[in-house]
């Protein structure tokens, strides 16, 4: 019985003892920002913000709303979460508004600047 | 960190974006996987049967606004959504605790208003047989009457010089 799942995920990447690339590992600027954002927890609140504004201006609700007719079409039973991220992502990005998108990079800003010194 | 500074107007701009395209997308698969999860699991009832719905309730607002049906005129009565009706006028008999007799509850305010005295006619009514005891007992109060026969002088001094005279001449223990 091949059914497919709902969640995609790739296979977890086996652990290797040596490197056999020879390629020494330095964590990239984005990474090491990136962890730097987690860390300090600086992220959670960002994502929740940004949430927040999506539902004030009613972008939640229109995702939500291009879900559930993708859904429709497609039959309930056959609908993987990639299939719906798929389906959103371009829309999903178009119509963020300006104000949020705005807000969202000032913050991410500020946290670079307070980094970097 | 100074290798931030070198090269810092591209790749800041750079790591803006693809910081900033990072919290889009993780909030769209949010999302989309809470739509999933409702799909999936049936919480959103009304996917297949929107329209199935939609004819049902058109069919009961039909239903609702049907005159022929118990609706707001049936005969007397209107019926409510227990089946049960109601007389315009609330039936009820009982004793008013003021006079004694059988009142029916419809009419009870307004016959209270003449039972206590708050209606015109009835204050009348009532200060003709009982003058000084009323001119005694409500002396502050705007409803105290002019009373005819003994106290002509109160009538327009409702305050105290006329109910100052009323001691004198009532009661002769009172005075300061």
């Amino acid at each position: 019985m091949s059914r497919r799942h709902s969640v995609n995920r790739p296979p977890t990447p086996d652990v290797r003892d040596d490197d056999e690339d020879d390629r020494p590992k330095e964590p990239t600027l984005l990474e090491i920002v990136n962890i730097k954002l987690i860390e300090s927890g600086e992220k959670e609140r960002l994502m929740e913000l940004v949430r927040e504004r999506l539902v004030e201006c009613g972008w939640k609700d229109e995702m939500r709303a291009l879900c559930r007719a993708f859904i429709k079409k497609n039959g309930r039973e056959n609908v993987t979460v990639d299939d719906l991220v798929r389906a959103i992502t371009p829309k999903g990005r178009a119509s963020i508004p300006d104000s949020v998108k705005a807000e969202l990079l000032q913050k991410i800003r500020t946290f670079l600047v307070s980094v970097a010194h | 960190m100074s290798m931030l500074k070198e090269d810092d107007l591209s790749s800041d701009s750079e790591l803006l974006s693809k910081l900033f395209v990072d919290i889009l997308d993780s909030i769209i698969v949010d999302v989309a996987s809470e739509s999933h999860r409702i799909a999936r699991l049936g919480l959103d009832c009304n996917l297949d049967n929107e329209e199935e719905e939609l004819r049902l309730s058109a069919e009961a607002r039909a239903r609702a606004s049907d005159p022929s049906n118990s609706g707001e005129a049936n005969g007397k009565y209107v019926v409510d959504i227990f089946g049960q009706t109601h007389p315009p006028i609330a039936n009820e008999i009982f004793e008013c605790m003021n006079c004694g007799r059988a009142i029916m509850a419809g009419r009870f305010a307004p016959h209270l208003e003449k039972c206590m005295g708050k209606g015109r006619k009835a204050r009348l009514k009532s200060t003709r047989s009982t003058t000084s005891a009323r001119n005694r007992y409500s002396r502050g109060s705007p409803l105290s009457t002019p009373s005819p026969c003994s106290n002509s002088r109160g009538r327009l001094l409702n305050g105290s010089s006329g109910i100052a005279g009323d001691e004198y001449r009532n009661s002769t223990l009172e005075e300061p």
